[in-house]
């Protein structure tokens, strides 16, 4: 039972960060309709980013991880704004859009910060904190802290502002929503903002966990990805719920199956979504690309 | 809805509409078409599947490319103004379907009909407005507006272009799909609008519904104007009850 417990809380804060990874794919995808493929790589910024301006910059872990995540907001920006003409004419084409971006960032962060990675130390006291008998790393709390922090923002910000109402409105039906006065350009680079705002978040947030190599991205975006489906693609509590089994499931396979853990845990996704294809909270509302 | 009522009147304008053409890729779909609606009337466009009359209304909407010689709403050169602005010019536009916002609850489908007023006492009064019109959008506030009924999104869709307190309302097709009781009661909601002072712009299959709601109606025939005159006249019409009538 203790090792049960512990494997869970092993896997929780890697499962937050999946969580934030998931709610970036989500939103953009509940306010645009768009998977947006660059994701994964916008994390690698994001982690690059906070641990250089943590690391060599030295500014507090805070605050390198806000200035990551102002400058990554501005590259999602950047994204919309190239991506925008492709809107109207093809939708396919805006995704596979995202995809060159997708590449053009992992090439960039390459020639920038070079092909080897780099470790951060935790910005709090490693020491553990004993609970109950578990022990509970002091920046797992941390990590699930932030999580939970921004997802609430997120869910007041779509539910309780006006803005946020306009852009699921854009999502749901793009002509309604110009009829009725809302500027769908902005309404998309706003949803990219945060989005890419979400990923540095979650890179920056990873950094202390894991090795920040180029690689990175890759795979937190693919097990973000995951977590978006497995919680219902497009649905905030989705990803959340998604996130943390995503990273209970791996917690426990790496503690059962060693070196096959990636497998055990895909397979495991792949039979609940054959079972269930909508997810856990999945819900039609939005029916583009 | 009385303070909806005044502000329409006092300030009612024409719209005029010279030389409209849409193409989409090498298809006319409306060629040439012109046609006004006089401050405070209601005119109509009836004709067949693909005559040319929704994209007669995107096109004043401007959410179709078209060209057009002149586009104008009282004194205002629409001809460049984005389809996101019309409604600031006090032009409300009911799409064809309804297109209400399925995933979000009645109340937020209203609001978002407002959205560039400020949502404040006002804008709730307005919704208040709808609410009286409309007294089932008020049963159902709460409900997602993809769990309604046809008829009942087609009242959200009609009552979401009001929020933003138009002057002009260009309506696409209202009773489609509807059963005729349902027809009966978007005629009398059609019926008050135009009491009200609101213009109207009524794009319609149903010859007998657009006949009854508009005092002058267009037949459109591929894309252009096959016939025009008043609704009285053209019900009448030997050849307008053949075809579009069915008698």
């Amino acid at each position: 039972m203790q090792v049960f417990f512990q494997t869970i809380i092993g896997g929780i804060s890697l499962g937050a960060v999946y969580a934030l990874v998931a709610l970036g794919f989500s939103l953009v995808y509940r306010t645009m309709g768009l998977v947006n493929f660059a994701h994964g790589n916008v994390v690698t910024v994001g982690a690059y980013l906070a641990s250089t301006f943590y690391l060599t910059t030295k500014l507090p872990f805070a605050l390198a991880m806000l200035v990551a995540i102002a400058v990554t907001a501005a590259i999602g920006l950047v994204i919309e704004r190239v991506l925008r003409p492709l809107e109207n004419r093809d939708f396919d084409l805006m995704l596979i859009g995202t995809i060159g971006f997708g590449i053009v960032l992992d090439a960039l962060v390459i020639m920038i910060w070079g092909a080897t990675g780099r470790a951060v130390p935790s910005p709090v006291p490693a020491a553990p904190i004993e609970l109950f008998g578990l022990r509970i790393r002091t920046y797992d709390l941390v990590v699930l802290a932030i999580a939970a922090v921004a997802t609430v923002l997120l869910v007041l910000f779509l539910s309780r502002t006006k803005r946020g109402a306009a852009m699921q409105a854009v999502a749901m039906d793009h002509e309604a929503a110009t009829a009725v006065g809302i500027h769908v350009g902005r309404s998309n680079a706003i949803a990219f903002m945060i989005g890419a705002g979400l990923a540095a978040l979650a890179g920056g947030l990873v950094g202390p966990l894991l090795y920040v190599n180029p690689a990175l991205g890759g795979a937190l975006g693919i097990k973000g990805f995951a977590a978006a489906i497995l919680g219902g693609f497009g649905s905030i509590p989705g990803a959340i719920v998604g996130g943390l089994a995503i990273g209970v499931l791996d917690s426990f396979a790496a503690g059962h199956f060693q070196g096959y853990s990636e497998l055990v845990t895909f397979l495991v996704f792949t039979v609940i979504i054959m079972i269930r294809p909508t997810g856990v909270f999945g819900e039609r509302t939005v029916n583009r690309a | 809805m009385t303070a909806m009522s005044e502000s329409a009147t006092k300030t009612a304008q024409a719209l005029t509409v010279e030389g409209l053409t849409v193409h989409y890729g090498g298809v006319c779909a409306v060629r040439d078409l012109s046609f006004a609606v006089p401050a405070g009337e209601a005119i109509g466009v009836i004709g067949a599947n693909g005559a040319g009359k929704t994209s007669t209304l995107k096109a004043v909407m401007g959410l179709v490319p078209r060209k057009v010689g002149t586009l104008r709403y009282g004194d205002v050169d629409l001809s460049r103004v984005h389809a996101r602005a019309m409604v600031r010019h006090r032009i409300g536009y009911v799409p064809e379907g309804r297109h209400v916002f399925a995933g979000l609850p009645v109340e937020k489908n209203l609001l978002l009909g407002a959205y560039v007023r400020k949502w404040n006492a006002e804008t709730r009064a307005t919704l208040a407005e709808v609410y009286e019109m409309f007294p089932v959008l008020g049963e159902m506030r709460g409900r997602l507006a993809g769990a309604l009924s046809g008829g009942q999104q087609q009242m959200l869709a009609i009552g979401r272009a009001l929020m933003a307190r138009p002057r002009l309302l260009l309506l696409d097709e209202p009773s489609m799909g509807l059963s005729p009781k349902l027809v009966e009661e978007i005629l009398a909601v059609l019926l008050r609008l135009r009491s009200e002072g609101l213009s109207l712009l009524l794009v319609e299959q149903n010859a007998k519904l657009t006949f009854e709601a508009t005092s002058s109606c267009l037949v459109v025939e591929n894309g252009e104007v096959a016939m025009r005159g008043t609704s009285a006249q053209l019900r009448h019409d030997p050849q307008v009850r053949r075809i579009y009538l069915g008698l």
